[in-house]
């Protein structure tokens, strides 16, 4: 610790998905913030913040849930630390919406017997590693560079947007990803699907779209040359990670288009496909694996598409 | 003892639906002082004035007050009228109980007395009103151009054709602006440099017309008939006197890998160059940022090579001072650009479109050239990356117009034309591609206009898909475009060759500092502004400045080229006249009184406030005072209102004509 500044110190708020399906966000975002020296002191008493089902059924449920979640993280100290996209999404959400609407956040305040915690500031862990801890101090961390490594930046759709909300980077053309991936060591690669949406939460309502979408991301990743893609969503890597097998057998060769082409027939038929398999990692786990953590610590064995051959080619494992 | 005549409008029913008109004329004739009282339907038609004429007459008055409607619209009106039944028209005064009172009240017994109220306090005014004449001043009958695009270079010639001396001033190296970049113009598909070069070549060679390339305005002073203009002459390190334009030096200079601005970076040039081939003046420039004798002192090439020795590197930027009586402002316009956007802007960028990071994503500029014979493929079709020939051509419409949340609201009114336009010059030079529109309306307004449109759609065959794109991305050799076409209620995806994007038309850089220099008006997007949208089109509100083409709003070359003509008229107008009347409502100066603290120098907007010195008959000086320019105050009355000794006061609204009129309530 450099004399005269104080550590890091954060709340931290994992949201049910890191307790479940995400377990490996979890486990490596606790195991790279221990390594970096960055306090993290989870929220007592949390509970789901409703994410997308929510506030699709209703809104003043879905904002009390996360007010709620909000009240309960001042009792921790330290800006609150999110890994989740949704959950950061929806917390911030909350917060703007309210911030602008005195109605609702009175009936929110009435339904959870409080106040609503609004200027708590909320935190996606990409913000604190390259804003808060810095890139400079990251590159400096580093002890185990992970050159070579070809990495698809993922965004997905909520990260950024809409722009006023998260306050994250350009909503259009971002880069905190990139910059982050350049500072351990990687190659970040240009491709076009950065921020696409994958699906997301029509993940067990209409498969055929998450699979369309999610094929749509993985093909964009291939032709530009990726060897992986990274997330910092549960929900995005869900669709990436479990679903390629499936992908691969509705979209196996030839190529096909993401919507159709009412135009008729501008696109080649019949191209061999590329169906490399896509490792999908989260942002914590390539950074802490750059950072020296064990690999067995991060939680590599329970995902679907299976990144330990590409890490042992790349001599990281 | 006065004799006031007060005269009540109906206007029509504006007035008098919500204000009983014969109640306030009852009460009018009551106040003391009044002669004469009457109201009629319509006060500004000629029966109206016939009235107030007769009545001035017959009832011997020395005063008029019109109810009515604004000053602004009529007060010209009836003080013509008052005039030609003899009365000072300084005497003749509007209470406006139009848009002061009937068209903002609703009670009809309160807007009545209010009107009353309000003809009570004009009649007060009027009482106290003295004779005014008004002030001559004389006019330099030398006019001033700002622009040498179209715009600038019509109203040159115009007032130039008239007789009288213009000056032209261009800040590029070549006058031409926009239009000699394009390629054939609509709805006629005539060939832009074919009619633009000739009058280029007019200005220069034109007697009265005295040209000032790469030259800017630095600083204006003065008022209207009479105004001083700095102009700066940047230094274009060639002696255009010695310079016989033969050009050899640009095939010599070593630095020949500039992108060239006149193609919108696609074609090259040197560090010593002329725009284009045709440019007028056809003296080079050297582009001393890019020049290796400015950057390292080694080369010299161009002087070795020029025969007449008119390469000057130690030219410096120069200062003339021009006396005119008027000014033409044509600055024109600049297409938003799709780059990132720069830090400060209001406007936000254009990701979805590759912030220009895409080589055949191109504005409509870039297509001009790509489609002009002297552009940089020598008008064929080719695509920026490769220089391939694109077989599918997206066109994308409203690229910035017309999309408040993104920061610009209006419509820039000539891309569904040019952009039909370039559909049909691709479907001529390329026969087996095609073509596809992403619009939102097609907005043809204009002569011959539709016909042209229709034509692109029916004849030439381009698909136009109604709905906008909400992004595009490079795949490989290919630009996928995805968008929606919401009358078929499909998304729609095409992979495209070339990409061509009508971005929105904005005001000049640098449109806003040249207008704080001028003392005129511009609106948040730094178009300027117009005295009057529909009345006043040409005029600014400050006198003897007037507008020319897309310096005041997106416009095609026919509205461009008419309004260079009405502004060349309206200068003619003005040149008519040895001496110019200004209204006598300006502010005096009591010198003996003013303590010459200048409160009234530093309030006031139009810079009339000087310094005086009085001096003793020995030619010590006593004081400083203020002194207003009458010439230059627009009788805004903020001086009077500033002064702290109460020695400023503006004809026609005096301390005691005022205080009267509060008196009076
Ligand atoms: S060589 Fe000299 S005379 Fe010829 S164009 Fe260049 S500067 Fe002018
Ligand atoms: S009346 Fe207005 S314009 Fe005239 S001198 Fe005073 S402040 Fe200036």
């Amino acid at each position: 610790m450099t004399p005269g500044k104080k550590r890091l110190n954060y709340s931290y708020y994992p949201g049910c998905s890191l307790h479940a399906s995400g377990r490996e966000y979890d486990i490596s975002t606790r195991a790279l913030f221990k390594a970096l020296n960055v306090g993290l002191k989870e929220v007592p008493d949390w509970f789901c913040c409703g994410a997308t089902p929510a506030h699709n059924v209703d809104e003043l449920l879905s904002l009390s849930l996360c007010a709620k979640n909000l009240s309960l993280a001042e009792q921790v100290e330290g800006d609150l630390a999110v890994a989740c996209a949704a959950c950061f999404s929806r917390l911030k959400t909350t917060q703007h919406h309210l911030k602008e609407d005195e109605e609702k956040r009175k009936q929110v305040e009435t339904a959870i017997a409080g106040p609503a915690a609004l200027d708590k500031p909320v935190k996606h862990i990409l913000e604190i590693l390259a804003r808060e801890f810095g890139l400079s101090k990251l590159e400096e961390s580093v002890k185990k560079p992970l050159l070579g490594l070809k990495v698809a930046s993922y965004y997905g759709c909520l990260l950024t947007r809409p722009p006023e909300v998260p306050e994250l980077d350009d909503c259009e053309d971002p880069s905190i990803m990139e910059d982050i991936l350049r500072a351990l060591g990687a190659e970040p690669v240009k491709w076009s699907h950065r921020m696409e949406c994958c699906g997301a939460n029509f993940t067990l309502s209409r498969p055929g779209v998450v699979l369309k979408l999610s094929n749509a991301i993985l093909e964009s990743a291939r032709l530009a040359g990726a060897d992986c893609i990274m997330v910092a969503c549960p929900l995005c890597h869900g669709n990436l990670d479990i679903r390629q097998k499936e992908i691969k057998d509705a979209y196996g060769a030839p190529d096909s288009t993401l919507f159709g082409n009412i135009f008729g027939s501008e696109l080649q038929q019949g191209a061999p496909k590329d169906q490399r398999d896509l490792p999908v990692f989260y942002i914590t786990q390539l950074a802490a694996l750059a950072m020296g953590v064990p690999s067995g610590n991060l939680g590599f064995e329970s995902v679907i598409t299976d990144p330990k051959p590409l890490l042992r080619e790349k001599q990281l494992l | 003892m006065s004799r006031i005549g007060v005269f009540v409008c109906h206007c029509g029913e504006n007035i008098s639906r919500t204000v009983d008109v014969e109640q306030v004329a009852r009460a009018a004739g009551k106040i003391s002082g009044v002669a004469y009282a009457c109201d009629y339907k319509y006060m500004c038609s000629d029966p109206g004035q016939n009235l107030l004429k007769k009545a001035v007459s017959e009832h011997k008055l020395d005063g008029v007050v019109v109810a009515a409607c604004s000053p602004r619209m009529h007060e010209k009106t009836f003080r013509k009228a008052a005039s030609a039944a003899g009365l000072n028209p300084y005497l003749c005064d509007m209470a406006n109980i139009r848009e002061h009172c009937s068209w903002v009240h609703e009670d009809k017994k309160l807007a009545t007395s209010k009107a009353s109220d309000i003809v009570k306090l004009m009649v007060e005014r009027v009482k106290k009103g003295k004779s005014l004449a008004p002030i001559t001043v004389p006019v330099t009958k030398r006019a001033l151009v700002i622009g040498g695009g179209i715009a600038g270079i019509q109203a040159a010639l115009d007032i130039a054709d008239a007789g009288h001396q213009v000056v032209l001033v261009e800040r590029e190296p070549s006058i031409g602006g926009h239009m000699a970049q394009l390629s054939e113009t609509f709805p006629t598909l005539d060939c832009s440099q074919c009619i633009m070069t000739p009058k280029m070549v007019d200005v220069a060679n034109h007697p009265n017309i005295t040209l000032h390339t790469f030259s800017e305005v630095e600083k204006v002073e003065g008022y209207i008939g009479n105004f001083q203009v700095t102009l700066k002459h940047k230094a274009r390190s060639v002696n255009e006197s010695k310079c016989t334009g033969c050009g050899i030096c640009m095939t010599k200079c070593p630095k020949k890998k500039i992108p060239n601005e006149f193609d919108q970076g696609h074609g090259l040039r040197t560090a010593i160059y002329v725009p284009f081939p045709q440019a007028v003046p056809n003296t080079p420039v050297i582009d001393r940022e890019n020049c290796t004798m400015f950057q390292s002192g080694k080369c010299g090439v161009c002087a070795k090579v020029c025969g007449p020795g008119a390469v000057d590197y130690q030219q410096e930027d120069r200062f003339s001072v021009e006396a005119v009586g008027a000014v033409v402002v044509a600055t024109g316009f600049k297409l938003y650009s799709i780059d990132r956007k720069p830090e400060d802007s209001p406007i936000q960028g254009y990701g979805e479109f590759g912030y220009g990071a895409i080589p055949d994503v191109i504005d409509g500029m870039t297509f001009e050239r790509l489609a002009s014979a002297s552009g940089p493929t020598g008008g064929k079709i080719l695509r920026p990356s490769d220089g391939k020939e694109p077989k599918q051509v997206v066109f994308i419409q409203c690229v910035g117009s017309r999309a408040r949340e993104k920061g610009i609201s209006y419509c820039s009114k000539v891309c569904c034309m040019y952009t039909a336009k370039h559909t049909m010059l691709y479907h001529h030079k390329v026969h087996d591609g095609q073509a596809y529109v992403f619009f939102m309306d097609a907005r043809t307004p204009g002569k011959g206009y539709d016909e042209f449109w229709r034509r692109a759609v029916e004849e030439e065959e381009a698909v136009y898909i109604r709905g906008m794109v909400s992004r595009l991305y490079q795949k490989g050799e290919k630009i996928v475009v995805m968008g929606s076409d919401i009358q078929v209620g499909v998304q729609v995806e095409i992979e495209a060759d070339l990409v061509v994007l009508a971005t929105a038309v904005q005001a000049q850089d640098g449109a806003d500092q040249l207008a704080q220099k001028l003392g005129i008006s511009y609106d948040k997007y730094n178009f300027y502004s117009e005295a009057h949208a529909k009345l006043k089109p040409v005029e600014c509100a400050t006198a003897g400045i007037y507008l020319a083409g897309a310096c005041q709003g997106p416009k095609d070359i026919p509205d461009t080229v008419s309004q260079a003509s009405a502004a060349a008229a309206k200068v003619m107008t003005l040149f008519s006249k040895d001496q110019l009347e200004r209204d006598p409502v300006v502010a005096k100066v009591n010198e003996k009184y003013c303590v010459g603290c200048l409160a009234c120098k530093k309030v006031c907007p139009y810079g009339a406030v000087e310094e005086k010195e009085i001096r003793d008959r020995q030619g010590n000086l006593v004081k400083v005072v203020a002194y207003v320019n009458p010439g230059v105050c627009g009788g805004c009355g903020t001086c009077q209102a500033t002064c702290p000794s109460k020695s400023v006061e503006l004809d026609g609204y005096t301390d005691e004509q005022i205080m009267a009129m509060i008196e009076s309530l």
